[in-house]
């Protein structure tokens, strides 16, 4: 168990998790509509930082992005005596695409590694950052990777940071999949025709030691599970969120809140519906907080489970700003208005691209720190590792005739050959995919559903060649945004290709590392093992910084 | 009719990448969706862009798609009765 030590939320309602708190329960929303803006030949509704705005939050020589986390750390850093600079101190930082807008501005490309090395240094964190791209989940992911490395004693804190920011290019993609409504959206409502984004940063500082007296927040339980299902449709049976929501609810006594994603979305409010039914939640008050901010993406599991808190210790549930008749199959008690709630405890519950699903089990506690939890031993099989050069499988160089991306067709049509949708990956899924068959050909079982197995990957140039792609079909005057680029513009799809292929439930993860480093992989990998349910992981190092340049270095670790 | 049927079958496939697809396999009468080329939802996307890059036709609401989508001749017969370009 590991407790809450200070938050923040910066968002266009305010800079402060109090004036977030009180202008959301004052009924305030800051989502707004604007026609055409960044040359978007739509409408679109969004919660947007004004420039008066930006310029308070700007940090000198930073991109707007690290100004966005950089102000939220340095302000919750501010009401903690910590020694930030400790090496027993981690920045974790959840972001699904960090500069991006950058980019789709005509500017220079500064990776989600390099900006995680200068928010570390401007915020005085010495050790090596972790930025955690899991697609719409990762703010819970983010928690929960902090939860592990605290509890397994290689941290005694950690400054969990979520953000993202909004422009052209989250707009645009997400509207080449029709998942934008142009009005404020209406969670779980009977009209309600998707989502709005919103750009904000949250940032939950947690620390395994006992911090002065009195009950704090305290993690207790979570998880991660996919639906090895689609890689941005939601599994209609609620697969993914139904096993992480019992995951993260063992020994654990049922929440008086529910803290739930509600996009807005029809796919996704229906199957958090069912989700909620199927694991007997449908009476627990439902808050969905999506009608006031929109989705702010990498900060949202973070900025919602704040304020969650402030809820919880409130005594009442937020409105659902937009929701007033409910839209959904599951009878979930969801509101308009204030609920009474009763309890210190809440269930946080995301889900995203890739066919992820996190949820975590918070409540309050008034107990100390706890011994450092064991983990199992681990035992590594099977290494592939391959470049544009060639491939090596368990030390064995394969002859192989083709070079780059070409050689990942061959290696498809001599190795795989029954699985037409690889011809659709972005270079980096290929290469993840062709990886992770390679891992199971040397493993030689036969595959079967599990929860069992999980995969987690890393890299350090994310998903820059998808990227790029993108970008070239937003271009102005050559505008047709291209929805099958931008699924793959999350390096997290890489890891939902793998689970869908396989059908494995276990959890899904993507890191970014400022570098290569095996000890840091290991530490995070290793962690994951905290989850009984994980017996195996699917595992490495799998970058592809351009389009002639790739490495993957996976592996099989088994407990 | 026939030669924008033959059009739209290449265009398919080099749009939604059906790398072991050639134009004589696709039945212009056969449903596209939930069976033989294995499409999903992302691919009818992608033939939303197709429409409005190729032949200016931007749908108004997404679930029209359903419809035209069923088969290379129901998209034909569609394109030709609203191209732009």
């Amino acid at each position: 168990m590991i407790r809450v030590v200070s938050t923040n939320i910066t968002s266009p309602l305010g800079f402060t998790t109090e004036e977030n708190y009180l202008a959301v329960k004052s009924g305030k929303s800051s989502l707004a509509v604007r026609e055409h803006p960044w040359g978007i030949p739509e409408r679109v509704c969004a919660s947007l930082f004004t420039d008066a705005q930006w310029k308070a939050l700007s940090v000198e020589g930073m991109t707007g992005f690290e100004s966005l986390a950089v102000r939220s750390i340095r302000e919750a850093l501010q009401r903690t005596d910590m020694d930030v600079s400790s090496p027993r101190v981690v920045l974790i930082i959840s972001s699904t695409k960090g500069n991006i807008e950058i980019m789709a501005d005509g500017g220079e490309y500064v990776s989600l590694a390099e900006s995680a090395r200068r928010i570390a240094s401007a915020t005085g964190v010495t050790t090596s950052p972790v930025v955690v791209c899991n697609a719409c989940i990762s703010g819970a992911s983010a928690q929960l990777l902090a939860q592990r490395l605290l509890e397994a004693g290689r941290y005694d804190k950690a400054v969990v940071c979520g953000a993202d920011c909004v422009g052209k290019f989250v707009v645009s993609g997400f509207s080449s999949l029709k998942a934008l409504s142009q009005e404020p959206c209406r969670p779980f409502d009977i009209d309600r025709y998707g989502l709005n984004l919103g750009e904000a940063a949250a940032t939950v500082i947690f620390s395994r030691e006992e911090d002065g007296a009195g009950a704090a927040w305290a993690l207790c339980g979570g998880s991660v599970r996919n639906d090895a299902y689609h890689i941005s449709s939601p599994s209609k049976t609620a697969e993914g969120c139904s096993r992480a929501i019992r995951a993260a609810m063992e020994d654990g006594e049922r929440p008086a809140l529910v803290s739930v994603h509600g996009t807005a979305t029809l796919y996704n409010d229906q199957m958090e519906s069912v989700a909620l039914c199927s694991t007997g939640m449908e009476n627990v008050p439902a808050m969905a907080l999506k009608g006031v901010y929109g989705h702010t993406l990498g900060a949202a599991g973070i900025l919602e489970t704040i304020l969650s808190m402030c809820s919880a210790d409130d005594g009442e549930a937020l409105p659902s700003r937009g929701f007033s008749s409910l839209g959904v199959s599951g009878r979930i008690s969801i509101s308009g208005e204030a609920q009474p709630l009763r309890g210190s405890s809440f269930l946080k519950i995301i889900s995203g691209f890739g066919g992820c699903n996190a949820a975590l089990r918070f409540s309050k506690s008034t107990g100390g720190s706890e011994g450092k939890k064991e983990l199992p031993s681990v035992t590594t099989a099977h290494r592939v590792n391959i470049t544009q050069d060639g491939v090596i499988v368990d030390g064995e160089t394969l002859a192989m005739q083709q070079r780059g991306e070409a050689m990942l067709t061959e290696l498809y049509r001599s190795c795989v050959g029954d699985y037409p949708k690889f011809h659709k990956m972005d270079v980096l899924s290929k290469l993840a995919f062709i990886s992770s068959e390679l891992l199971l050909k040397a493993e030689g079982k036969t595959p079967q559903e599990t929860e069992e197995r999980a995969v987690i990957l890393f890299n350090a140039s994310s998903s820059i060649v998808a990227d790029k792609l993108f970008l070239s079909t937003i271009e102005d005057g050559n505008y047709y945004p291209s929805p099958s680029h931008f699924v793959y513009t999350l390096p997290n799809i890489s890891t939902g290709e793998i689970a869908i292929r396989n059908g494995y439930h276990g959890e899904t993860s993507f890191y970014i590392l400022p570098e290569k480093s095996g000890r840091q992989m290991d530490d995070i990998t290793e962690c994951a093992f905290a989850d009984g349910s994980v017996r195996s992981v699917i595992c490495g190092w799998i970058d592809c910084p351009d389009e002639e340049h790739f490495e993957s270095e996976m592996c099989i670790k088994t407990r | 009719m026939e030669e924008l049927v033959e059009e739209l079958k290449k265009e398919i496939i080099d749009v939604l990448n059906l790398e072991e697809v050639t134009p004589d396999d696709i039945d212009p009468a056969a449903p596209l969706f939930g069976e033989g080329l294995g499409l999903d939802s992302i691919d009818a996307l992608e033939l939303i862009v197709l429409l409005e890059k190729k032949y200016g036709i931007r749908l108004a609401t997404p679930s029209d798609g359903k419809a035209i989508f069923k088969s290379v001749n129901t998209i034909a017969e569609y394109v030709q009765k609203n191209r732009k370009k």
